[in-house]
């Protein structure tokens, strides 16, 4: 059964033409030095954003697989892959992301996972927060968010 | 390279202008960004997936839009949906303002306002396409790569 699909859509961010909020993300791209060898599931069904939210972890040093649907995550975290972090989207193909969270999480898997997608409304975040995901976050991805969850796992 | 340099300056003036002109948003800096030695065609790897991406799930929502029997509009707004992930992970605005309003569409189970929406996401997606692409040639047939943008 699919996932509700959110009801309005928020207006274009101005925030983005904030000079300092600008200065901040420049810094934030350069700055975090992992101590530990992070992994890192990327689930995404849209090849442009599977592969950007990969590129984003790379270049802190995470090691990151990527699946295209939620069955085949599921499937690669029964065969016994662990990672320190899953990034997962709301809407996949084949299964969906609420679904598949669930699946994950009731397989004892306890580790920090990501809700990134483009639904913005509050009932999508709750929705997805009470399937297990312990972030929510609207796309895209951005430094600003994974900085600090990136420190947070590296014990820093 | 003199040419070299002249062309990758022109790319830096083009798209600031891009910015300006609201084509393209602060993610798009971002990605400049990720470019660094190891990939330094990076961004015009990423732009030509996302026009890959654009064509495909264009086509997805013409098909559907087409459909004489009855328009399936959840199938629309979850191609609308996805190219308005996309489009705001590279940071075309102007593609995911017309998404914006697109969803609002489907919802509605309106198909003029789809028909019309689909129209000006084909018309953004390829204004943008066609600025990109042709500077990315000049510059990489001239030998050079793409400049990091401050």
């Amino acid at each position: 059964m699919a996932p509700t699909l959110p009801s309005s859509d928020q207006a274009s961010d101005q925030d983005n033409w904030d000079n300092g909020r600008l200065a901040r993300k420049r810094q934030l791209l350069i700055e975090i030095v992992l101590r530990n060898k992070l992994t890192a599931l990327v689930v995404d069904g849209d090849t442009t954003c599977r592969v950007l939210e990969q590129l984003l972890l790379r270049s802190y040093g995470v090691q990151t697989q990527g699946v295209d649907n939620g069955r085949d995550a599921v499937a690669l975290i029964a065969s016994g892959v662990k990672f320190d972090l899953i990034i997962i989207d709301m809407i996949l193909p084949v299964l969906n992301g609420l679904e598949a969270t669930r699946q994950i999480r009731d397989m004892g898997v306890h580790c920090k996972m990501l809700g990134v997608t483009i639904c913005s409304g509050e009932s999508e975040r709750q929705v997805f927060l009470a399937a297990g995901v312990d972030v929510f976050i609207e796309k895209p991805l951005d430094p600003e968010h994974l900085v600090p969850i990136l420190r947070e796992l590296d014990g820093q | 390279m003199d040419v070299v340099n002249q062309l990758q300056r022109q790319f830096i003036d083009y798209s600031a202008s891009l910015h300006r002109e609201g084509f393209l948003d602060d993610q798009f800096t971002q990605l400049q960004k990720l470019q660094d030695d190891n990939s330094p065609d990076f961004v015009v790897e990423v732009a030509s997936l996302f026009f890959e991406d654009c064509e495909k799930l264009i086509n997805n929502m013409a098909r559907a839009l087409e459909q004489q029997q009855g328009v399936d509009f959840r199938q629309v707004d979850a191609s609308v949906h996805q190219l308005k992930g996309s489009s705001s992970s590279i940071g075309a605005m102007r593609v995911k303002d017309v998404c914006v309003a697109f969803r609002s569409f489907c919802e509605a189970q309106n198909r003029e306002g789809c028909l019309r929406c689909l129209q000006q996401v084909t018309h953004e997606y390829s204004l943008l396409k066609n600025k990109l692409q042709t500077l990315f040639r000049q510059i990489l047939a001239a030998g050079g790569s793409i400049p990091v943008v401050e």
